[in-house]
């Protein structure tokens, strides 16, 4: 009892460092990174944009969500080397200076309460509303119950989808 | 109290005035930072907020009443975070208990009339008048006779010169046009853009990452480590352990909190420490915990609920239950609350930056005081030089009060070098080397004489945690129904528990509330109806003391047992499968009732609808209480369809969101909250007062649905329909 496994092999812990550009929020950041670090990471910590956060690095809780070429994406998940030359959206880039229809109605339905989850939750609304412009009570919440919330905002978050749905 | 002795203004930097606390040895704090209001020659009123904003909503309930006070236009007023200094603050910091704005009130509203009678002042110098001529209204003060008006921002240089005044006449309840107002998150806009800054975004120039590979095991011991495959990662600077600060830390004056041993990887990103950490060979001594499980604690507690202690209090007979001449009948029943993970959003976490003569942290904490008192504890440094840099945080639900993170960083960062290191727990850690919410077993009896009354209530409690130590003082179930005699037993666990408890948002109510299902197995055993069987209890006004000082109104039970009754429809008639349950129960000076209605079938147990009244006094903020209510809501069914922290040989089987689940928006009910209409001046807490409280309606609801008993969560089709 007691020793670990070891669930490293040989190449991973050898994995050389790789020079990579990344367009995110239309513009290209180079970085120099383990080409398997989770894009997560990447954007976070060499790139410098925090809105995108870690909830569960396992794509259980949908905080770190972005998108990629416009489709919502859990960033914990995705090794960088996946994402050369594909267009990368954090919360920072979805529009400019927070006029998104879905960031005005959260605002206007006071949805977020200690709001961490938040920019996860407005990504995959964001592209719930680009595959359903007009969705159903049902779309909303298939589309939206992968995100957690602990506050529990959930309600809100359906009124505020609902509401820009309206304008 | 008289507040005003521990307020004093001053000239802000850049012109306007500044309110701030003058610290128990009579200095002024002179710098920006440890001011609380100022008003901005601009105009602008920023409030520094003292308190720990972690989704709750006190900033802007606090920003309200001071702002109501002074009269501020309430778009021009913003909050900011200011250092932590305790001296400043006179060691006002800690936010828990659901008692901020209970403890707030009186002071701010002093603090922000004080402004508002200089800004006045000043005017009425400007004007050559006397102050009784002029009034604020709206972000200025206006002349009653010329009805000349001035902006604040102009005038806050010349209010700044001012003493303040000795006696402030604070505004009545009917004055309030902010107060009681439904206002929307002053942080909101921060969030929705992504640019609200957590503990977690801290980056330092030079900063490492560090994680430690903690002992699974609770008690456990490092046996040995090798480092030699983790430093070949690229990017691992330094292994070491964490064994020097590890262990139970119960010298704390409170909130005694548990460092497991470990083997910390400082690395250049928290990839590299992650990679860093599955690189690690260690070999554990996993002590008294190792071959023990969840099944063997819970065997532990129900033996010990079986025989009686002294009681921790009683009213009537303490020994009525088993009084032969009166009792015809007895019920008994056993309840079960198992630990719980906070599970904040927001990871744990701190960047620390030690220094040889002390310490900077960053983190979001519900508690500085207890960091700087910690650390200057253990580390030999002295309090003045321990900052803290605080932060709002991604939930703290009673987790971000304990000091353990900032210990841990401290610590790392002092080992490594004095180099700044950011400190994070990933979610798996979270899971498995975590503080828990406290264990609780219930034991109920109930005496019904032969009238089929309910003669005699006897309830224990056995838990695996308490503040301090024991109850010091009387303490009787919290209930204000008629029952001529109760007695409360009390017995804790603590030295036999397998994680190390913590406060949990709702803390001991989740179990104690338990009570209602127990007043519901009574009620249907009398065939009578829940709702008017607690109504039948509570038809007297009178105020009962439930020990401790404590004092519940059976009154203002009983007008939230009815408006929620009401609003939720009781009594109307249900289609089979479905019920209704009720949970009446106080929170610290506020009452709340709570109604479930919910639909079973053969596939799963749905919550339909939760309807919940609330009586919190006067309500500072209704659009944040019904969201600190509806998320309680969501807490405590959380804890109902997927809680707990199954635990074997020691070691907890949950390792991140896929085996402990969080309730998701399809589970999500449809929720109203209704308020008692109360003449109150005072307001109370609401920041826990739901979360335990859908546990009991549900499980009574379930109950009226399928006449099936389940006492204890997380509950499963299987104990409804068996097969």
């Amino acid at each position: 009892m007691g020793l670990r496994p070891i669930f490293m092999h040989d190449q991973d812990i050898l994995m050389s460092f790789t020079m990579m550009d990344l367009k995110i929020n239309n513009k290209t950041h180079s970085v120099e990174v383990d080409p398997t670090m989770p894009l997560l990471w990447v954007i976070r910590d060499y790139v410098g944009l925090t809105g995108t956060k870690y909830g569960c690095g396992i794509a259980q809780c949908g905080a770190c969500t972005v998108h990629l070429d416009g489709k919502a994406v859990r960033s914990c998940s995705i090794p960088v080397s996946a994402v050369a030359n594909k267009n990368i959206t954090t919360i920072e880039g979805l529009s400019a200076n927070g006029t998104h229809p879905l960031q005005i109605a959260w605002q206007e339905e006071d949805v977020p309460q200690c709001g961490y989850c938040q920019a996860g939750q407005i990504m995959t609304a964001a592209s719930l509303l680009k595959d359903h412009p007009n969705p159903t009570d049902e779309e909303i919440v298939a589309g939206m119950k992968g995100n957690l919330c602990r506050c529990g905002t959930y309600e809100r978050i359906k009124k505020a989808i609902k509401r820009t749905v309206k304008k | 109290m008289n507040r005003r002795n521990f307020i004093v203004s001053s000239i802000a930097v850049g012109g306007g005035l500044l309110l701030k606390f003058e610290n128990s040895l009579g200095a002024n704090a002179d710098s920006e930072i440890g001011n609380f209001l100022r008003v901005s020659s601009n105009g602008d009123v920023i409030f520094h907020f003292v308190k720990h904003e972690m989704g709750q909503g006190v900033s802007t309930a606090m920003a309200q009443i001071i702002s109501e006070e002074l009269c501020a236009d309430w778009s021009r007023v913003k909050i900011d975070l200011p250092l932590a200094d305790m001296k400043k603050y006179n060691a006002n910091f800690d936010t828990g208990g659901s008692c901020t704005i209970i403890y707030q009130w009186d002071l701010l509203r002093q603090a922000g009339a004080m402004a508002r009678q200089m800004l006045i002042q000043a005017a009425a110098q400007q004007w050559n008048t006397t102050p009784e001529n002029c009034y604020a209204e709206n972000h200025m003060v206006i002349n009653r006779q010329s009805s000349r008006k001035i902006g604040f921002g102009q005038l806050a240089s010349a209010a700044a010169k001012l003493n303040p005044p000795k006696e402030v006449k604070l505004k009545t309840s009917k004055e309030y046009n902010i107060i009681g107002k439904r206002k929307k998150a002053i942080l909101v806009p921060e969030i929705v853009t992504g640019s609200l800054q957590y503990g977690i975004d801290v980056k330092l120039p030079g900063m490492l990452y560090a994680q430690i590979e903690r002992c699974p095991v609770f008690k456990g011991k490092l046996k040995s480590f090798d480092a030699t495959n983790a430093l070949k990662v690229e990017g691992v600077k330094q292994v070491f352990t964490t064994k020097p600060i590890a262990g139970l830390q119960t010298l704390t004056p409170y909130m005694p909190h548990d460092i497991r041993e470990g083997v910390v990887v400082v690395a250049d990103s928290f990839w590299a420490a992650k990679k860093g950490r599955e690189a690690l060979i260690i070999e554990w001594d996993e002590g008294v915990n190792g071959n023990l499980s969840t099944e063997d604690f819970e065997k532990l507690a129900q033996q010990r609920a079986m025989h009686r202690t002294d009681p921790t209090g009683y009213t009537g007979d303490e020994n009525a239950v088993s009084n032969v001449d009166h009792v015809r009948k007895t019920l008994r029943a056993q309840y079960v609350f198992p630990h719980q993970l906070h599970s904040c959003m927001e990871p744990l976490n701190c960047t620390a930056h030690a220094n040889p003569d002390g310490c900077e942290i960053w983190m979001g904490s519900q508690a500085p005081n207890l960091i700087v008192t910690e650390l200057a504890r253990n580390f030999q440094w002295k309090e003045e030089n321990i900052k803290v840099h605080l932060f709002t945080s991604g939930g703290g639900f009673g987790r971000r009060y304990y000091p353990d993170m900032a210990f841990e960083a401290a610590y790392i960062s002092k080992i490594a070098g004095n180099i700044p290191v950011k400190m994070m727990w990933t979610r798996e850690d979270e899971h498995r080397c975590n503080l828990g919410h406290m264990f609780q077993h219930m034991e109920y009896q109930a005496a019904l004489d032969k009238d089929g009354k309910l003669y005699a209530w006897y309830e224990k409690e056995l838990r695996t945690y308490t503040w301090a130590a024991r109850y010091h003082d009387p303490a009787l179930p919290t209930m204000a129904y008629e029952i001529p005699n109760v007695r409360f037993d009390f017995e804790d666990l603590i030295a036999d528990e397998l994680v190390h408890s913590s406060a949990w948002r709702g803390v001991i109510i989740h179990g104690r509330a338990y009570a209602e299902c127990f007043v519901d197995e009574i009620a249907a055993d009398q065939k009578k109806d829940p709702y008017e069987f607690r109504l039948s209890m509570l038809s007297k006004d009178r105020d009962v003391h439930v020990g401790d000082g404590n004092f519940l109104s059976s009154k203002r039970m009983r007008n939230v047992l009815m408006l929620a009754c009401s609003k939720a429809g009781w009594g109307k008639p249900m289609s089979a499968g479905r019920g209704m349950g009720i949970c009446l129960y106080p929170y610290g000076g506020s009452y709340v009732c709570t109604v479930a209605e919910i639909t079973v079938t053969n596939e799963k147990v749905k919550v339909d609808r939760v309807t919940v009244a609330l009586d919190c006094g006067l309500v500072i903020n209704p659009l944040g209480v019904e969201n600190q209510v509806t998320g309680g809501i969501v807490w405590s069914l959380t804890a109902l369809f997927h809680g707990g922290m199954p635990i074997k040989n020691g070691r907890v089987m949950h390792s991140n969101f896929h085996q402990n689940k969080l309730l998701r928006m399809d589970e999500c009910p449809e929720m109203e909250v209704h308020f008692v209409e109360t003449n109150d001046e005072k307001p109370g807490g609401v920041g826990e007062i739901s979360s335990p409280m859908a546990v009991p309606a549900v499980l009574n609801a379930i109950y009226a649905a399928t006449g099936k008993r389940i006492r204890k969560v997380p509950i499963s089709l299987q104990d409804i329909i068996p097969g």
